[in-house]
């Protein structure tokens, strides 16, 4: 997630500075990661902090017509409900991840009884709301099965084309490449979820597209890029 | 195809065929593939729902969620969305997407957590449906789980007042509104002329909000504000389940002559009654006689005016 939103940025030609934080998710105004400090202004989240930036002057959505504005907000919540939910499934429920990977990670900053006892409060938090919205009784194969549809979707709404919407980047862009490149890149147990967004090739090619043109152009960037990295490893959403 | 498909979900009201939002989804997209399904309604007399409803029951075949079931019909050529290309269908699931995140938690408020509504409309109708003792308990599970939800899918930490989170997410399922209503602009359906899986999640979730007659309205005077899918419900309705928009149907005429019956023997109760205590009336001496004729009477007008108050 904390790439989607420096994506976003980068894409208002807004520099960024990333900064990993142990304590992030109670100094966040909403308790969400990641949010944004600017100035005397604490915004957390997609929405608000889309918002922020466009009331400073920069919007990346002005191009687009109602109807267009419609699909690219419905799309987003494709991504959010299907991808966001599958990756916290991953985290979180299944449980060969849970152990090798997301305890010691989530744990890795405190000392020992506090780690464990952290990371079991946010496991049983994440099961709560996986079991309200009826994710519970599902197969680590039906999750896979719905990303794949999820990525099939956007790989025929992305079509040829450079970005989803005509030849400017829009949040919609930018929330898809944060949400890919992590699943892309982030070492897991197993490699299916990557496997499935490798099938769809114009969603790689869009990727790296992304990563080449707002990424590495920079120096700073590609410490951008370390410091997204060891993001991803020491701070969960 | 030649499995017989039998599908028991809610019943409906206020002119719906179902009020529950999902049972109305997938009757709809039955409806538009045209695939034969027998509806049995959940009533007193049915064995007790148990967990999910709808439910699809197909020789040994048991489907529970309506994304499931609409899979399970177009395996078996019944399918609305035939015509439709790739980014059509990819379209269908981002506004789905859209409309369960959206639409839902402010839907399930209306219905299930904003107390006035609850009592005096939602739990007394699913009460009544559902056998004795679990009538007591049933409804109250709905709301909490209705309320679970809102909650843990909108209140995140540090937990929001729940005032603060209603307020979001009757902006959203407001914003919701007004998306879906530019996107349909004045096509008849979401793509095209002919309905699709699109047309049946946007009638399974607009229409409840439409027609059921809550004590707090909200959303619904919201809804009334975008014609465009006043007229797609009211379309559906007439076109696909044959409902003028007062409510009466060839199937609704036997629910009606079922409570036509109820209410008579009710009265008919009613008036044992009175008469038992026209014996004693009788039978104590310090009542004069002449009251027992106003009593008669009264009896009698009791007995024509309901009968009169259902006739159409």
């Amino acid at each position: 997630a904390t790439l989607c939103f420096q994506a976003f940025l980068q894409m208002c030609n807004l520099p960024i500075q990333v900064v990993c934080r142990a304590n992030a998710e109670y100094m966040s105004p909403s308790g969400k990661l990641p949010f944004i400090h600017v100035g005397n202004q604490v915004v957390s989240e997609l929405g608000p902090i889309v918002q922020f930036v466009k009331a400073k002057g920069h919007s990346l959505s002005d191009g687009l017509d109602e109807v267009q504005k419609a699909e690219m907000k419905a799309y987003m919540e494709l991504v959010n409900n299907m991808l966001l939910t599958a990756e916290l499934y991953l985290q979180w429920c299944d449980d060969v991840t849970v152990e090798e990977i997301t305890h010691p990670r989530y744990g890795s900053p405190y000392p020992w009884p506090l780690n464990r006892i952290l990371s079991y409060q946010k496991q049983w938090e994440v099961r709560r709301k996986m079991k309200a919205i009826g994710w519970a009784g599902k197969t680590l194969e039906q999750v896979l099965e719905d990303v794949d549809q999820c990525c099939q979707a956007l790989s025929q709404r992305l079509g040829t084309q450079q970005y989803f919407f005509n030849k400017q980047p829009t949040e919609l862009d930018a929330l898809v490449f944060g949400h890919l490149f992590t699943i892309l890149t982030t070492q897991l147990t197993t490699d299916e979820l990557s496997e499935k967004v490798k099938n769809y090739s114009n969603l790689t090619a869009f990727c790296r597209r992304i990563e080449q043109q707002y990424f590495e152009g920079h120096d700073k960037d590609s410490s951008a890029t370390v410091a997204a990295r060891s993001a991803k490893r020491s701070l969960l959403r | 195809m030649a499995a017989p498909m039998e599908l028991s979900c809610w019943g409906g009201d206020w002119g719906l065929p179902s009020l529950h939002p999902e049972s109305l989804t997938v009757m709809a997209y039955a409806k538009f593939s045209g695939a034969p399904l027998t509806v049995n309604t959940i009533s007193n007399s049915w064995r007790a729902p148990k967990g999910d409803v709808p439910v699809l029951i197909s020789e040994d075949i048991v489907i529970s969620q309506p994304a499931k079931i609409l899979n399970f019909l177009r395996k078996q050529k019944y399918n609305a969305d035939y015509e439709l290309s790739a980014k059509q269908g990819a379209d269908t699931l981002a506004y789905i997407a859209l409309l369960e995140e959206k639409l839902l938690p402010a839907l399930l408020h209306t219905f299930w957590v904003e107390a006035e509504n609850y009592c005096s409309v939602t739990k007394p109708w699913f009460a009544s449906r559902i056998p004795f003792p679990l009538s007591l308990y049933l409804p109250g599970k709905m709301s909490r789980e209705a309320l679970n939800r809102i909650l843990l899918t909108r209140g995140g930490p540090p937990p929001y007042s729940l005032t603060e989170v209603e307020a979001q997410i009757y902006r959203d399922a407001k914003e919701c509104l007004n998306l879906l209503s530019k996107r349909l602009g004045t096509s008849q359906f979401f793509f095209g002329h002919t309905p699709t899986t699109l047309d049946a999640f946007v009638f399974g979730f607009l229409a409840p909000i439409y027609k059921v007659c809550f004590p707090r309205v909200q959303l619904q005077e919201h809804l009334k504000q975008l014609p465009n899918l006043c007229r797609f419900c009211d379309d559906i309705l007439t076109c696909y389940f044959r409902l003028t928009v007062s409510g009466h149907s060839p199937a609704g005429q036997d629910t009606a002559d079922a409570n036509l019956q109820k209410l008579t023997q009710l009265v008919n109760k009613e008036s044992n009654l009175i008469e038992k205590m026209d014996d004693n009336l009788r039978k104590s001496p310090q009542h004069p006689p002449r009251k027992l004729t106003t009593l008669k009477l009264a009896a009698g007008g009791e007995e024509s005016s309901p009968l009169n108050r259902l006739s159409p």
